[in-house]
């Protein structure tokens, strides 16, 4: 009986993560599109500060529920998770108060040393590390096979200008 | 005693006078030099031109090779390579093909991922990528990866630090040793300062913002998809700012959400159509 119960507990511990929908909040107004791509039929408008529930991402666009709408919104106009809270001159402060806002993700830190400033100012030329890197190096030519085994084919793009809005 | 008062001033006037006198003169010597090399970089930052400035104080790819590599030999004494020979070779291989996108695909472009815990990206001239198992085991997919590695060719190719030392060197020695062919590893080491700090300074962050927007578009050209490094950066947005594995990054890097704002703003409405591969499948997973 009692394992039948933590079986129930364990397995229903196990399947949390699938329903802990990611949220975010619309940093942006954006609107709502049928599809992901520019020209698809717009459904609703969000304004800064809604909040969505994330479904899936698809390049520059995440599949979106909102109470305004379903669909798809600009991903560079959602922030996921909770809003920074350590913006403006306090902080350093608050975020000091709020610790970690938190992915979940904690990178294991036993045994492996940090790289802070001390470190790589008395770091010592090591050539038979830079030997080894050099030796793993590949040609264009090299990478190019590399691509096409992954179906990846170049394509011509222009360098983006900067933007020159500010963005307060 | 009367003269003795009177001495005393003039010599607390002239003192005055001299300390006043000199910390202007080193304020403004100095920020001449700095608004005059930053007016450089502002004018000359597309790729065609910066050769020709570095042309200028007169350094040449191979003389860029000696300094990158005498950085990454500090850097790699600062911390080892992961010894996962199959994890090394695949990020020289979408490194490089990231890099093959970009206008100086003839380096000899080297990647390497490094053991240590912290989240972090380092670029040294001539083309010496690397990046923590931090950061790698954050990575979710190839796209993510051709990001981040794009992140850091964008400031080569853009000569980001190689800017840096000249304007440091031309503080410091009047820009002789720049100019000087440059002979033996403890030349080329007195230039670089101690071990690997160039790599722990600060760039000017909109080098920085800079090196986002070329990684986008080297990753697109790549036929990944473009928005993966956005999401990389939400997730490097989610560390707190006293997560000390992040401590480096967040100092020497603006907030992850200012570049995401500025990447939206420049993304947006030109890139948003663009689809391209993440190849989940074929991302090398880093052994824990």
């Amino acid at each position: 009986m009692s394992s039948i119960r933590l079986g129930i507990v364990l397995v229903s511990l196990m399947a949390m993560p699938a329903f802990a929908a990611e949220t975010g909040r619309v940093i942006r107004s954006d609107e709502i599109k049928v599809e992901p791509f520019r020209d698809a039929k717009t459904t609703a408008m969000l304004s800064i500060g809604d909040k969505v529930e994330i479904v899936k991402k698809n390049g520059g666009w995440l599949q979106i529920n909102s109470p305004k709408g379903k669909g798809w919104v600009h991903m560079l106009n959602v922030r996921k998770g909770e809003m920074r809270k350590d913006a403006g001159e306090l902080g350093g402060l608050l975020s000091m108060a709020s610790g970690r806002a938190g992915t979940g993700k904690v990178v294991a830190t036993t045994g492996i040393r940090g790289l802070d400033e001390v470190e790589l100012q008395a770091a010592k030329y090591n050539e038979a590390e830079l030997s080894l890197v050099e030796s793993y190096t590949k040609n264009r030519a090299e990478a190019q096979v590399f691509a096409t085994q992954g179906k990846l084919v170049a394509r011509k793009f222009d360098y983006l200008p900067s933007p020159d809005v500010s963005p307060k | 005693m009367k003269a003795i008062m009177k001495y005393l001033l003039v010599m607390a006037l002239t003192l005055a006078c001299c300390a006043a006198w000199s910390f202007d003169f080193e304020e403004e010597f100095k920020k001449v030099l700095k608004d005059g090399v930053q007016k450089k970089i502002e004018e000359k930052s597309d790729a065609a031109t910066s050769s020709a400035l570095l042309g200028l104080v007169g350094i040449s790819q191979e003389e860029e090779i000696t300094i990158g590599r005498q950085i990454a030999g500090n850097l790699l004494g600062a911390s080892a390579l992961v010894k996962d020979q199959s994890l090394q070779v695949y990020v020289n291989n979408v490194g490089r093909w990231v890099a093959n996108q970009s206008e100086r695909p003839d380096l000899p472009w080297h990647f390497g991922v490094m053991e240590s815990s912290d989240v972090n990206a380092f670029a040294a001239p001539g083309g010496y990528i690397f990046l923590t198992r931090g950061l790698y085991s954050l990575l979710q997919n190839e796209a993510e990866l051709a990001g981040v590695l794009g992140h850091e060719i964008g400031h080569v190719i853009r000569k980001h630090h190689l800017k840096i030392l000249q304007q440091s060197s031309l503080v410091d020695v009047g820009g002789k040793l720049i100019s000087k062919r440059i002979g033996g590893n403890d030349k080329v080491q007195k230039l670089i300062g101690n071990g690997a700090e160039i790599v722990a300074r600060s760039l000017d962050k909109n080098a920085e913002f800079e090196a986002d927007r070329i990684a986008v578009v080297l990753a697109a050209r790549a036929g990944y998809d473009a928005f993966a490094l956005p999401e990389v950066l939400q997730q490097i947005g989610h560390f707190s700012k006293d997560d000390g594995s992040v401590a480096l990054l967040f100092k020497t890097h603006p907030h992850p959400d200012d570049r995401l704002e500025k990447l939206g703003l420049a993304m947006n409405a030109r890139l948003e159509d663009v689809k391209g591969k993440t190849l989940e499948t074929r991302f090398y997973r880093i052994k824990p």
